[in-house]
């Protein structure tokens, strides 16, 4: 206990060196959360992004469908199988969809557009296509109109009531053909689908392609922090070998390698960071141990034994690194929230590299506790290894050499 | 099998390995220049009206009606869910002029007694095909089987033609199927439940304002 106090003592007997150690640790501390959150939160934003925005964790299709994306190759609506993924307990939501391509035509204007035949309610509950609204109203089961994406209907000059004319192919070579109102205006995150997206409800969508109760996928939430991959092992378990699961990953692999090369090159950007800290505290410790180089010696001289001054010199560490990590913490907070809540917006060529990958080009924080908490860890462990050194300075020390002059 | 005109009533056949399609269609033609399909089953695409103009496809939607002509881009494109492309509606070469003839080997199909002949096309005809090998019956003169080569000498397609029948005056074939080289267990099949060859058809009646009455 006395060895506590002496500790504390020790540190505000020299206000200034203690200081510079704990800012130096707070610092450390504060940029890799910082850097810490900025990749978390891009990396989420971007899974979210795709995730939320239009495939859902996992998707459930008829056997080959992964392969040729056609009507053909969609399977008969069943409540039943609806039930049993519904029950699997990590779970979300389930929602039904009809997906195809057709041509969208208005005036002289044609586009081609993805057909997205939904199930309004429960296609709210994964992609939140309701928020994403910014013009008229959203859709129900019996609606017969369409809700457009804000690019194409920008490219299509259209507006709310305006007629639009789809002509596509139809489930199994029948011809797809039929005029519909636009309902609403819809503002999707990602550009890409921006710009070619066309919801209509599941029964409005069957008809016009002539695919009678057909679905081509049912799309899957799951729970916070659920590896997807886990949960499609168990529901291909029960649901059967006619239907494939495919996990958000599987369905855009592209996009997954871009998240998994992003994410390799901020973890060497995150080593060259922690290096830096490393030299940073190493340094004052360094001048900490000259300076107390005389008064160490004493203590030794006086019988005080090298394990008890090591003891003294760990726990004064300690107090000044906790001191440190949570300083930096308490500071990194306010910034991390601001980012959050104002991202990072990125203009210019970089923000067309990521538009056509189909992201918003926009880099928000995390606020997720774990990345203070693990940033906070690994400077606090990095303080602590580094502390090592001034017990091994005491361990070699003679006290007549150390008062020396 | 082509008359100066012909009139037609087919039943077109979509057979895939997982399932199978029926549809009924009306033609017209005339000449190599100028075709009209109506389709008249099934009920959903009943009324859609297809109408060939030189190398022009125009197609009338009755359920938005609308006459569109379709893009180049989706000339080669199925028709209607078929093996055949909507390039194969407008193709207009003549298997006369535009490619020369060498006799092969004779065969025999469905015990029936056939000239085999290789039709290469000649240099400035406007054809997709690198070759065709035509088998035509001895008596009635008419194609029981056609391969088509492209210009790689890869197989493409085969016609067979069956049911060679007295229809409209004439002894033809009555049932064509068309078999993709390269998909299996896949083909569109055509039964023919009449023709009248040469009745009289003016121009007028192939334009896209007649497509939207036609009968």
């Amino acid at each position: 206990m006395w060895l506590l106090r002496l500790a504390w003592k020790n540190l505000w007997r020299n206000r200034s060196r203690t200081l510079i150690t704990v800012s130096a640790v707070a610092f450390a501390t504060f940029f890799s959360i910082i850097t810490g959150s900025l990749k978390e939160g891009v990396f989420n934003n971007l899974v979210k992004n795709i995730v939320s925005s239009y495939t859902g964790h996992l998707q459930v299709h008829q056997k080959g469908y992964q392969d040729e994306q056609i009507l053909d190759n969609s399977f008969k609506k069943s409540a039943l199988l609806e039930g049993i993924i519904e029950n699997i307990p990590e779970t979300g939501a389930v929602a039904p969809r009809l997906e195809s391509f057709a041509l969208v035509s208005s005036g002289e204007l044609t586009k081609g557009c993805m057909v997205l035949g939904i199930d309004p309610e429960k296609e709210n509950k994964i992609t939140s296509v309701k928020e994403k609204l910014v013009n008229g109203r959203y859709l129900s089961l019996e609606d017969r109109g369409v809700l457009i994406g804000a690019g194409l209907a920008k490219k299509m000059n259209v507006s709310i009531n305006d007629e639009l004319i789809l002509i596509g192919q139809g489930y199994h070579g029948s011809s797809a053909a039929g005029k519909m109102p636009v309902r609403g205006i819809v503002k999707m995150g990602s550009p890409q689908l921006n710009d070619k997206i066309l919801f209509m409800s599941l029964p409005a969508a069957q008809e016009l392609f002539g695919a009678d109760s057909l679905l081509s996928s049912l799309i899957i939430s799951l729970d916070d922090n659920t590896e997807p991959s886990g949960v499609a092992g168990s529901i291909r378990a029960v649901i059967g070998d006619q239907y494939e699961v495919k996990t958000w990953g599987e369905i855009l692999p592209e996009v997954k390698q871009h998240i998994e090369t992003d994410t390799n090159n901020m973890r060497y950007v995150q080593y060259i960071l922690y290096l830096l800290i490393s030299f940073g505290i190493f340094s004052t410790l360094l001048i900490m141990m000259v300076e107390r180089r005389f008064e160490t010696g004493m203590l030794l001289a006086l019988g005080m034994s090298k394990l008890r001054i090591q003891w003294l010199l760990i726990t004064e560490s300690l107090f000044t690194v906790m001191l440190g990590s949570i300083t930096g913490i308490l500071m990194s907070i306010p910034l991390v929230l601001y980012f959050k809540n104002q991202p990072l917006r990125i203009t210019g060529e970089a923000a067309k590299a990521y538009e056509r990958f189909g992201f918003e080009p926009i880099f928000p924080a995390s606020a997720d506790p774990m990345v203070f908490l693990s940033q906070g860890l690994i400077v606090f462990v990095i303080g602590l290894i580094l502390s090592l050194y001034p017990l091994y300075v005491v361990m070699r020390m003679h006290p007549v050499m150390a008062m020396k002059k | 099998m082509r008359g100066k005109t012909s009139e037609a009533g087919i039943i077109i056949r979509t057979i895939r390995p997982s399932w199978s399609r029926e549809m009924r269609v009306k033609t017209w033609l005339k000449g190599t220049a100028y075709s009209m399909i109506l389709v008249e089953s099934p009920p959903k695409d009943k009324g859609i009206v297809f109408l060939k103009r030189k190398n022009e496809v125009w197609n009338w939607i009755p359920s938005i009606e609308k006459v569109i002509k379709l893009p180049p881009s989706m000339m080669s494109q199925s028709w209607m869910g078929t093996d055949f492309t909507n390039d194969d509606l407008v193709k207009e070469s003549s298997m006369v002029t535009d490619y020369t003839h060498a006799f092969a080997a004779d065969t025999v199909i469905n015990n029936r007694k056939c000239y085999t002949v290789i039709m290469i096309p000649t240099p400035e005809a406007s054809v997709v095909w690198g070759k065709l090998v035509v088998c035509i019956d001895k008596t009635d003169m008419v194609q029981l089987h056609v391969r088509f080569y492209d210009e790689n000498n890869v197989l493409i397609n085969t016609m067979n033609g069956y049911e060679v029948k007295l229809m409209g005056g004439r002894t033809i074939p009555t049932r064509f199927e068309m078999i993709p080289a390269d998909k299996k267990n896949q083909k569109t099949e055509m039964i023919y439940q009449y023709v009248y060859f040469d009745r009289p058809i003016s121009d007028g009646f192939f334009t896209p304002e007649k497509m939207k009455t036609v009968q």
